[in-house]
Formats: structure tokens, C-alpha cells, sequence
């Protein structure tokens, strides 16, 4: 590595003209080639079949076919059994996935990471020095201990093979390791899907996935087959044809593609809007209904938690507020939502569950046919042995299917038995799962009952001060109306109505019939205010005995 | 993929996101992440500034233009005066320098007099972990501590060391010279 570098290092600062010239003669043409042979070492997924491209061109095909070959595993995987299930299929849309597959192009629009917007706070540490944003596919230099994106530091590599921050002469296959603690760290950053109008967020290492199958606003190849642009994928269905011809809008007679109508309407078009009846509100006119059932505050709608016996109905901002406050129901709901969400899973995971078993019986089926048909030919030795043909079904590891390939399991048996083994385990797993999640679901039912339980019995003790306040109460009235017939003279008005508005805050100072009464209901918590010896004692004695704290 | 190119930018004006994005399907473009990059830089730049220094992009709205602005470090003979310089960014930067101009005219040894400098970070030492405020710093030291070795301005370079008083007030020339013609 010394040589290559030393001649730059002595050499003194030229020219800028000079320079520059030798910049720009830098062509990506020795680039590509290098890239495609590194970056199954490299990058975090080895061995796709797609990394072999058409022979890129000289500038502008390097970083596409460099993004072929970084793309998921599992994508990739899919992408291809997805072409090989599909070749023979007459459907049209399979018939252009598969064609266009295989002439190496992507159907869907690839994922540009350094695009990416983060959802959870990105530690300025996982950031790579070199574009700012954090890592894709992190690289580690081994003699230093730099951490770029792989993408960044092979292109920097490839024009200058120094590490960017110390200038520490690297080469590529030595010196670079992938930096996997970090890895880790990235795929559990939140993301948001890159495709335009869908909000979905999800883990980063998810969003491949979820992206190049799930999401419907993907940027899909135009159905089409003479049409080269791009379209979301949930407006790519055949019947639909192709959505790049130019239509008059029929608001303003404008000439709009058709597949931007809608965000003509939405944005531009000026012919298309209405006044909201209940809000006054300047609302597109096809999005009206919309509008109505999700935005408008003046319509009338029911609390969320409506389904759990909140009864409240009112203009939406209302509820709205209603709901924040929040409304009473709501832990019931949340309590209820909880279940059903378990539920769900559970119900998957059985699902799962059955699918293992399924496959786990047909497995054992196979193996007792295999032992069978060998112990008859170890009877009928001049019989040979008929070709071995592995189930599609099982063979849906990869792995094992290559491994068995290769020869590393010797027979077929071995082979059986590998995956027999890896059944159980898959079913160990599942059922592991099931009892966790049951524990969890229980626990979780458990705490929120105690809290409930709890409640009711501080409101049940609370009625029972109440009842017992109103006892005294009739208590000392009853009272206070014998003594008055009793007394027959005292007996004022003026004095029952005293007694009976006193609770047990009532001044020492009322009537001494009411004194009288409370003397004679010693059961009665509020007695002990009037026996006024009682707390007085109490604290002499406490001074007493207990020297001051200080 | 020249005739898909093509094609591309036909139909593009009016198209909605199919070809706003169509730029990605090639990989990543140069320009768009030369610019996504800046954008960061900026962002950093306004959040933390660095004392000294500023940045930003050229009035015009492209990214790829910058101006700058430096002070003079205490204890050289550019003290108390401030110095305009322009970046241009190449559609493939950090993986290229930029190009750094000063618009202010400068008396300095690695400085010639239309503004071009001779700083081994901006030619054959770039790496591309380098950026705006890490050029503008190494200039910021590049003037208090020329590299007479390899001079741009033979004459500052003898005056550095043999008489740094007529140096400053060579330097207070040139500076007020142009200034008043801005």
C-alpha cells in the first residue's frame, strides 16, 4: 500500500486547475467491476442471485447495480422464488413481474437509505461522517476503527484508498469488517416508509419488507409494458392500464396525467371546491364525504369508547375535548382493546402453530414411508433404489436444501431427519411463545383488575363513613327531639335547627343539648370532638414520653 | 437505459411521484445526495455555529453555490478584518472538494490575487469525512499560520517572516483596497 500513496504525499500542492482535471478523469469505469466482486464480502448480504446484473454502464449504473447487490436477503430471496413461481403463470401482471425481472430490473423503485426519515432520535454517533445520515450497511476499518456506510467508504476508497478521517492507507480486503453491534443498533431505529403518502413507521430493519411487499403506495413498474415510469402500487392493476396519458381534468379542463388526478384535485385544481354545510370550511369536492366522517367539528358523533357504554354524542370538537379529559370509559376500553389485540396474536400464533404441526406430520408420514421401503429393499437386495425427489414442501429452507445439495447430508434420510429435527424446534418455539404470551395476557388482566378492586373498595369504605355520619346525624336529631319533648320549655327552634345542620365540625359553643347528645353516642366518631378531655390527654402524654427529636 | 432516460424526461413536467422519484431507480444520483448532504451541513451550521465563521447558500436557491464569511483570528496581522469566500460544490461532493474562492481581497502567502488558495485540504488531501466548517476552520489557521513552502504570493511569503510590519500594513491595503470597490 506504501508505494501507491507515497508519490501523492511528496508531491506539493499544485495547481487547481491541475487538480481538478484529475478529478473529473476519475470514472466510475474501474468502479463498478470492483464493487460487484467486494460486496458480497462486504455488505451485510452475501450470495444474491441478483448481483449479477447486465454489464453496467461507465457512469450513471455503478450505484444501482451496487444497491442490487445491498439489498435485503430476504427480499431478495422472495423477489426470486417470487419470479420462479410466477414464470409459467398466465396472469398479465405476473407475466410483466416475471418478464421484467428477469431482463434485471427491479419492480419495485429501491430504497434510497440516505433519504430516509427517522422517527426516534438518531444518536449523533450512528451517524457516517461522510453523508450525514445514519449508517447504511455499516463498514468498519479494521487498522484504525472508522465506521462509514459501505456505499460512502467504497466510493471514497475508490477515489483516494485512504481511511477519509486519518488518511491511514486501507485496502478493501484486509481492512474493512462489517460493524455489527452497530448494525443492530440501526435496525432498531424507527423509520418512515419512504413512499410518498403512506405514514407507515416501523423498525428499519422491517421496512424492506414492508416496502417492497406490503406497502401500497410503493412505486411499482407501470403495468404497461411499453411504459418505462414509475406508479404506487395500488393503482398498478392491470385493468387500469397505463396511468401516464394526459387527460383534461374535468373541473378545470387542464391537461393532467392521469395517475397525478388526484393530487390535482387535491392541490391545484381551483373548479373543485365546495363549502362545508356545518363548518363553513372550503373543502375539495370529492373529498366531502371524507371530510364529513373524519374532519369536519361541527358534525355530530359519539365518543370513541362508545362501544363500551359511554353514551356521549355531540359536534366532534366537543367529544373531542370530551375524550381528552378524559372520558370515564376509557381505561375500559383501552383494558378491552388490549384483550383483542391479544387475542389477535394468539390466534396467529395457533394458526402458526397448526401449519408446523401440519408440516411436522407430513414429514414424520414421509420418514416412516422412507424406513419402510428400506427395510423391503434391505428383503429384496436386487432391487435398486428409486430416485430420491425432496417434497417442494419441505425443502423451504434454502440452506438446507443447498446443504443437501452439496452433498454435506449424505442420504436423503439425513436429510429427512434435519428437517424433522428443525420442525420441532420451530413447534418447541411456537409453544414457548403461546405460554409467554398467556402469562403476559393474564398478569396484565391481573394488575388491572387489582386497580379496579382497589377503587371499589375505597369507594365502598367511603359510603360506609357516609352511612355512618348519617346515623349520628338522625342519632343526635332523635335525640335532640326527646329531650325537647322531655324538656318541653328549651326546646327553641332555633336550637333544633342548630343540631341538626352540625356535623362534626360543629363549634363546642351550640346548645348544650347538643353536647349532651354527642355524650350520649360514644359509638359515634364525631363523639370524640366534644369529649374534649380526651385528645388533650392524649398529647400529654405523647409529650411525655417521647423527648424531642432535635 | 438511454432510451428509459429519455423517456423519463418527456413526460416528466406534471408527472407526480412515479417520476420524482425516477431519479432513485438509477441508483444514487450524485446531485441528490451532494445536496442532501449540504442540507445537513446547514442544518448543523445554524444549530451550531462555530464562533468565526458562518455559511450559507447563495441567494439563488442552489445548494450547489455557497458564500462564506471568516474572521481574522486574533494576533495575526488579519485581526478585526473579515473575509468573503465562495464554495462551489461539484455534483459529486464530499467525494470532491469544494472550490474555494476568496472574494475579498486578501494579502497572503498561500493566496493569489484573484482569490484562488493553495491549501493541501481543498486539492490532494480532501477526504470526503470533510465539510464546510472544517474547511472554513482550516482556513481560519491558514491565516495565522501560512505555509511558506509552497507560496502563491512570493512576495508575502519573504515579508512573513522578514518584516511583519510592512506585511500588515500590506495587508490593511489590499483589504481596504477592494472593499470599497464592493
Amino acid at each position: 500500500m506504501p508505494p501507491l500513496n507515497a508519490p501523492e504525499e511528496g508531491v506539493p500542492a499544485a495547481g487547481l486547475a491541475s487538480w481538478q482535471q484529475d478529478n473529473s478523469s476519475t470514472s466510475y469505469a474501474s468502479y463498478a467491476p470492483n464493487m460487484l466482486s467486494e460486496l458480497p464480502e462486504l455488505g451485510p448480504l452475501p450470495e444474491t442471485p441478483t448481483s449479477s446484473p447486465p454489464a453496467p454502464g461507465p457512469l450513471l449504473s455503478p450505484p444501482a447495480s451496487f444497491m442490487r447487490t445491498t439489498r435485503p436477503r430476504r427480499f431478495s430471496n422472495i423477489s426470486i422464488s417470487s419470479v420462479a413461481a410466477t414464470v409459467g403463470s398466465e396472469t398479465q401482471s405476473a407475466c410483466v413481474g416475471s418478464t421484467r425481472d428477469l431482463t434485471g430490473r427491479s419492480p419495485v423503485l429501491l430504497i434510497n437509505y440516505q433519504e430516509l426519515q427517522y422517527e426516534s432520535e438518531v444518536d449523533k454517533s450512528l451517524e457516517c461522517p461522510i453523508c450525514r445520515t445514519p449508517f447504511h450497511a455499516p463498514i468498519t476499518t479494521k487498522p484504525c476503527g472508522h465506521t462509514f456506510c459501505s456505499e460512502c467508504l467504497l466510493r471514497a476508497h475508490q477515489l483516494r484508498p485512504v481511511c477519509p478521517i486519518d488518511r491511514r492507507p486501507l485496502d478493501v480486503e484486509r481492512d474493512f469488517c462489517k460493524a455489527r453491534v452497530i448494525h443492530d443498533q440501526l435496525d432498531r431505529l424507527r423509520v418512515k416508509c419512504p413512499s410518498q403518502g403512506c405514514g407507515h413507521v416501523c423498525a428499519r430493519e422491517l421496512l424492506a419488507v414492508h416496502y417492497e411487499r406490503y406497502c401500497e403506495y410503493t412505486p411499482v413498474l407501470c403495468p404497461d409494458n411499453s411504459c418505462d415510469l414509475w406508479i404506487a402500487r395500488q393503482d398498478a392493476a392491470p385493468d387500469k392500464g397505463c396511468l401516464h396519458k394526459y387527460t383534461p381534468c374535468q373541473y378545470c379542463s387542464k391537461q393532467v396525467m392521469k395517475a397525478g388526478l388526484e393530487e390535482h384535485y387535491d392541490r391545484e385544481c381551483s373548479g373543485n371546491t365546495v363549502k362545508c354545510a356545518q363548518c363553513d370550511s372550503s373543502v375539495v369536492q370529492h373529498r366531502m364525504e371524507n371530510h364529513v366522517a373524519n374532519d369536519c367539528p361541527s358534525t355530530v358523533v359519539l365518543c370513541k369508547w362508545n362501544k363500551y357504554g359511554c353514551g356521549k354524542s355531540a359536534p366532534r370538537h366537543d367529544v373531542q375535548a370530551h375524550e381528552k379529559k378524559p372520558c370515564i370509559y376509557q381505561a375500559i376500553g383501552r383494558l378491552a382493546q388490549d384483550r383483542e389485540d391479544d387475542r389477535l396474536i394468539i390466534s396467529e400464533l395457533k394458526v402458526r402453530l397448526s401449519a408446523a404441526e401440519g408440516r411436522l406430520r407430513v414429514a414424520e408420514q414421509e420418514k416412516t414411508e422412507r424406513r419402510e421401503r428400506k427395510r423391503r429393499q434391505a428383503g429384496n437386495t436386487n432391487n435398486t433404489m428409486p430416485p430420491f425427489v425432496p417434497d417442494l414442501n419441505l425443502s423451504n429452507s434454502p440452506r438446507a436444501a443447498a446443504s443437501y445439495n452439496n452433498g454435506t447430508l449424505d442420504s436423503p434420510e439425513d436429510y429427512m431427519l434435519a428437517q424433522f429435527e428443525r420442525m420441532e424446534t420451530q413447534m418447541e418455539d411456537l409453544r414457548k411463545n403461546i405460554h409467554e404470551l398467556d402469562g403476559l395476557h393474564s398478569m396484565r388482566l391481573l394488575n388491572d383488575t387489582m386497580r379496579l378492586n382497589e377503587q371499589i373498595a375505597e369507594l365502598g369504605s367511603k359510603v360506609g363513613v357516609i352511612g355512618m355520619h348519617t346515623t349520628w346525624l338522625m342519632n343526635v336529631q332523635r335525640q335532640s327531639r326527646g329531650q325537647q319533648r322531655a324538656g318541653g320549655v328549651v326546646g327553641s327552634p332555633l336550637s333544633s335547627l342548630a343540631s341538626s345542620s352540625g356535623g362534626p365540625g360543629t363549634t363546642n359553643s351550640a346548645t348544650g343539648s347538643v353536647t349532651n347528645a354527642a355524650r350520649n353516642a360514644p359509638d359515634n366518631e364525631g363523639g370524640r370532638y366534644y369529649n374534649s378531655s380526651l385528645p388533650l390527654r392524649r398529647n400529654s402524654d405523647g409529650r411525655g414520653e417521647n423527648p424531642p427529636r432535635l | 437505459m438511454s432510451y428509459s432516460m429519455e423517456d423519463n424526461q418527456n413526460s416528466a413536467p406534471g408527472s407526480v411521484p412515479a417520476t420524482k422519484l425516477g431519479g432513485a431507480r438509477k441508483g444514487t444520483e450524485p446531485g441528490l445526495n451532494a445536496s442532501k448532504r449540504l442540507q445537513t451541513e446547514l442544518m448543523q451550521l445554524m444549530t451550531s455555529p462555530a464562533p468565526g465563521i458562518s455559511a450559507f447558500p447563495s441567494a439563488d436557491g442552489n445548494l450547489l453555490a455557497w458564500r462564506a464569511t471568516i474572521e481574522g483570528p486574533d494576533d495575526t496581522p488579519y485581526a478585526g478584518l473579515t473575509f468573503k469566500l465562495s464554495f462551489e460544490f461539484p455534483s459529486n461532493y464530499p467525494y470532491a472538494p469544494p472550490t474555494v474562492l476568496f472574494r475579498t481581497p486578501i494579502y497572503h502567502p498561500n493566496v493569489d490575487f484573484s482569490g484562488r488558495i493553495c491549501l493541501d485540504i481543498l486539492k490532494d488531501k480532501w477526504t470526503a469525512a470533510y465539510n464546510i466548517q472544517t474547511v472554513l476552520l482550516s482556513l481560519q489557521s491558514l491565516l495565522g499560520e501560512p505555509n511558506n513552502a509552497s507560496p502563491l504570493n512570493g512576495e508575502a511569503a519573504e515579508l512573513w517572516d522578514k518584516d511583519p510590519a510592512l506585511f500588515k500594513i500590506k495587508v490593511m491595503d489590499r483589504h481596504k483596497d477592494i472593499e470599497e470597490d464592493e
